[in-house]
């Protein structure tokens, strides 16, 4: 895939990272938060970040594998260069829900998992996904 | 004991009132024979449960604030050390960056002070149960405490991510080799079994949306315990026990693994001490840990 950075998107990567309060070109792509990921995403952590490095913002933005992230914080803790990917998956998440656009329909939600889950899995789940 | 017991104001949170009510008052009961108190606050709100990664996200820190204040206002009324107990901890991972946060940043502190039309001072030190057990009474203490023979258990400790993560705000232990929960175990003369995936994910509030990795998560966890000889895990936060625990319920993810009690660490320190866990709710697990007590018949067994 041939990529070219895209202009318009270095204000958004900007924007990013005040949100954050990430620097996103600290990342060196050594890989370490990929590796611990326990997520099994499609688009792991390091390939989300190379593309806001290469200015591909959208790509970045709505890769599916943003929502499977469960913060457990082991990329945030290995990295290096002391960023933090699970804070800029946070910060690509908060874009769509900002914009209404939810990961969970409440409507359609299990009655059983609503009565046998704890409470701070619900909780959680409404900050992450809603 | 003639001496008054300490008493320390304690943040509950939701889960703890309700679907791990079990973990409170095993922990209430074994802070009672150890001879310190936990003082509920009066007037508390949910925590949010989960602590905003994002830097600009200040209406996260809202709900623990008004905790803090809560706690502030008690201790600073009672002349007492400014120390917020906590047992969950998703409670406590919350709070406890909140309180780093704004040692950090007083414009933060300011901003939402402003907001909430409150005045937090910055003073409370938000601790750990676990915390309080190994620095204020200290394991070896705790070891003279113990009334049953443990050493017939075989327990895998289990940490999990927010008790210890990030490091630099929690500094609870090492969150890629931590010890805290082995030395707990250590003290009640348990077995303790060192496995690999004790600092693994399970899965957290992903349960809400992909069930299905959190089985296998969950399952990864148990069979690694499993193959290094564990009869049981044990835990200090809810939502890993109720992952670990109802996954168990997949049963073709758990085909070839035999049910595996998951026990808040409280629980097992009550019959470490001797105590009645009737109203510890080990009936509510879905998989039953009363038959591994029972059948090693540790109910008052002396040491």
């Amino acid at each position: 895939m041939l990529i070219n950075p895209v202009e318009k998107d270095q204000k958004r990567i900007r924007e990013l990272e005040l949100a954050t309060g990430e620097t996103i070109s600290d990342c060196y792509q050594c890989g370490k938060c990929t590796a611990g990921c326990p997520a099994s995403m499609d688009m792991p952590p390091s390939v989300i970040i190379q593309y806001l490095k290469l200015g591909q913002f959208d790509i970045a933005k709505n890769a599916e594998s943003i929502w499977s992230c469960m913060a457990c914080l082991t990329c945030s803790e290995r990295c290096p260069k002391n960023v933090s990917p699970a804070a800029i998956i946070e910060g690509l998440k908060n874009l769509h829900l900002r914009d209404m656009d939810p990961r969970v329909n409440l409507e359609a939600m299990d009655r059983d998992f609503l009565a046998h889950s704890p409470q701070m899995a619900i909780i959680s789940g409404f900050r992450k996904f809603i | 004991m003639s001496e008054k017991p300490v008493r320390i104001p304690y943040y509950p949170g939701c889960t703890m009132k309700t679907k791990a009510l079990g973990f409170e008052r095993s922990a209430m009961d074994c802070a009672e024979v150890i001879g310190f108190e936990m003082d509920e606050l009066k007037d508390w709100n949910c925590c949010g449960a989960s602590y905003p990664l994002t830097k600009d996200n200040l209406m996260g820190l809202t709900a623990p604030t008004n905790i803090l204040v809560e706690a502030e206002r008690r201790c600073q009324k009672e002349e007492v050390d400014p120390n917020l107990i906590t047992l969950c901890v998703f409670c406590y991972n919350t709070l406890k960056r909140t309180e780093y946060a704004f040692g950090q940043d007083k414009k933060k502190l300011e901003t939402v002070n402003a907001f909430l039309d409150r005045k937090y001072e910055g003073s409370i030190r938000v601790i750990h149960y676990l915390e309080y057990l190994r620095d204020v009474i200290g394991f070896d203490n705790l070891a003279k405490m113990v009334k049953t023979d443990m050493s017939k258990y075989k327990v895998a400790p289990y940490y999990g991510c927010l008790l210890l993560k990030p490091k630099k705000e929690i500094g609870l232990d090492d969150p890629e080799d931590p010890v805290i929960m082995h030395d707990f175990l250590d003290a009640l003369g348990c077995k303790v079994i060192d496995f690999p995936a004790q600092v693994d994910c399970c899965g957290s509030y992903l349960v809400m949306r992909e069930p299905k990795k959190v089985s296998k998560l969950s399952y990864d966890i148990l069979a690694d315990a499993n193959e290094y000889g564990a009869e049981t895990l044990v835990t200090a936060c809810p939502l890993c026990q109720s992952n670990l625990d109802q996954s168990q319920g997949d049963k073709v993810q758990f085909a070839d693994l035999d049910g595996m009690p998951v026990l808040y660490f409280t629980q097992l320190l009550a019959v470490a001490f001797g105590l009645d866990t009737k109203t510890h709710q080990l009936e509510e697990h879905h998989i039953d840990p009363r038959p591994l007590f029972e059948a090693n018949g540790s109910d008052s067994e002396s040491k």
